[in-house]
């Protein structure tokens, strides 16, 4: 369960990125989180994952308040949250199988069922086939592909992605929201930010909409620009 | 950290040489040019306490007993300097024939001009005394002048400050050099491996998103760069001694191994250069790695 209680953010620079932001997010859901360039969503993102503290007010994960965890605790907290971003981030160095490997390296899994955790997530992305490839040589779906089975490999209870299909193709961005889509039904809590307005209105998922650092909608089933079955007058409003 | 963990970065840390050898060539070249450095100053620091520690324990101290001196007097200036072992290394008494014999000695040919010489009227009897330390040389003469039967003592009062003052200098000028360069080696070695980290920074903020520890991320650097150390260490200890036993050869090689100014030979130089190197080669590789990171982890 994700928890925001009235945080506020102001970076260095001045700049307001959130201003008094509160939601829930539960367990097993899928959430949307879309605004424009700016408004703040991203910020959401780097708060649940400690990149940056709230200038003001609480983030809870699983009760746990994220926004004042000391700093040795943030790897553990990551590692039970699976990252996705638009540009993939992963090691140009390693192999696929390695780049994979690498999440479960860190937290000390035994060989054996790393070989076989990382197999067992190549094949639910379907790049089984690749494992001795280098991220150079694949496509920028598998590429993304590739950085979702390594946010599957500790089996996280939530997977954030920000903009996971910022780089790719219509055709390749549905494949992508398709296995999110696989894992939530699994359990695992996904929460997203997208400007993919096509996708947000075709999934029909929980929207969260950011504007100005303020949450200006939260809907459940509802599209990118409006619930779809909201009133119209509410979505002349919005 | 788990162990598997941890054989993971002892492993990434030797495949890390071999990632960027251009990087690696340049960081052992850079620490083994100041652990050169650093060697030539310990093996001249090394001699130069050797020698002062030689000329210092030369006879700078001659004490002249009175002619009608008194075997009493004599046994008793013996009986003070046999039992300060603290101060006195060495001393011999020397009685008037055998002075008489020394000068007949060191006049060499000219010598029969003191065939006829009545050494009993005129030499008296002597110490030679060399000190532990030429610092203790005050002391030990205001003891000394106080006995019985002394007449005079006389030192090398000048040559006994200036040993003095020199040995301060070398000791003192070796510790300032070896900081000086075990600072600007750390700083060199730092921006060098700074490169390489730089090029590796993306890889270091993707571990650091998936959850790997600040020491996870840095403990192969470490040990790549105590790795690179080392290499530089031995490589260094090996030109050091190559170096040195050649110089060492040309200018003994007139030279009695038994003098003041004898310099010591590699052989008792050997394992403390190499552990000099070592030590001062892991530290910096080590450390220099470790501080490069720092900047890269902060997410």
């Amino acid at each position: 369960m994700i928890r925001f209680d009235n945080v506020y953010k102001t970076y260095k620079t001045g700049t307001d990125a959130l201003r008094g932001v509160s939601f829930k997010v539960e367990d097993g859901e899928f959430v949307f989180i879309i605004g424009k360039s700016g408004s703040g969503k991203s910020t959401i993102i780097k708060l649940m994952t400690c990149e940056e503290r709230p200038t003001q007010g609480s983030v809870y994960i699983d009760h746990f308040a994220v926004s004042r965890m000391a700093r040795p605790l943030v790897p553990v907290l990551r590692r039970h949250v699976g990252m996705i971003f638009q540009d993939f981030r992963l090691i140009e160095s390693k192999n696929i199988f390695e780049n994979i490997a690498f999440a479960g390296e860190i937290v000390g899994m035994p060989r054996k069922k790393l070989v076989q955790t990382v197999d067992i997530v190549l094949s639910v992305v379907g790049l089984r086939n690749k494992a001795s490839a280098f991220p150079q040589e694949l496509s920028g779906g598998e590429q993304q592909r590739v950085a979702i089975a390594r946010a599957m490999v500790n089996d996280p209870k939530l997977i954030l992605a920000d903009e996971p299909t910022g780089n790719l193709d219509p055709l390749t961005s549905e494949a992508i929201m398709a296995l999110l889509e696989e894992i939530n039904r699994n359990g695992t809590t996904v929460v997203i930010c997208t400007h993919d307005s096509n996708l947000v209105d075709r999934m029909k998922k929980r929207v969260i909409e950011i504007a100005d650092g303020s949450i200006v909608r939260d809907d459940m089933d509802s599209g990118y620009t409006c619930a779809i079955d909201a009133p119209q007058e509410q979505c002349e409003e919005i | 950290m788990s162990i598997r963990a941890f054989t993971n970065s002892i492993r990434e840390g030797f495949q890390g040489i071999l990632r960027h050898p251009l990087v690696t060539i340049a960081s052992i070249t850079t620490i083994l040019l100041m652990l050169l450095l650093m060697s030539v100053f310990v093996i001249f620091s090394a001699d130069a306490r050797y020698i002062m520690k030689n000329v210092g324990q030369q006879p700078p101290i001659e004490l002249y007993m009175k002619l009608d001196g008194t075997e009493a007097e004599r046994t008793a200036v013996s009986n003070y300097l046999a039992g300060d072992t603290q101060q006195v290394l060495y001393f011999k008494l020397a009685s008037p024939e055998e002075n008489y014999n020394e000068f007949k000695t060191n006049l060499g040919d000219s010598s029969s001009i003191l065939d006829n010489f009545d050494y009993n009227q005129y030499l008296p009897y002597t110490f030679h005394i060399q000190l532990v330390n030429p610092a203790y040389a005050d002391e030990v003469v205001m003891h000394l002048e106080a006995f019985p039967g002394v007449n005079k003592v006389m030192q090398e009062r000048q040559v006994m400050v200036f040993l003095t003052q020199a040995t301060q200098w070398v000791n003192v000028g070796t510790a300032v050099a070896f900081c000086v360069l075990f600072m600007i080696s750390l700083f060199i070695i730092s921006n060098m491996v700074r490169i390489s980290v730089y090029s590796r920074a993306t890889e270091i903020t993707i571990m650091k998103y998936i959850g790997a520890t600040n020491a996870y991320i840095r403990l192969p650097y470490i040990i790549e760069g105590a790795i690179v150390g080392l290499v530089s260490a031995v490589c260094a200890w090996g030109i050091t001694y190559i170096a040195y036993s050649r110089i060492f050869k040309i200018l003994m090689a007139k030279i009695d191994p038994g003098s003041f100014y004898a310099l010591l030979p590699m052989s008792s130089l050997s394992n403390g250069i190499l552990l000099v190197c070592a030590f001062c080669g892991i530290l910096i590789g080590a450390f220099g790695s470790g501080v490069s990171v720092r900047k890269y982890i902060q997410v």
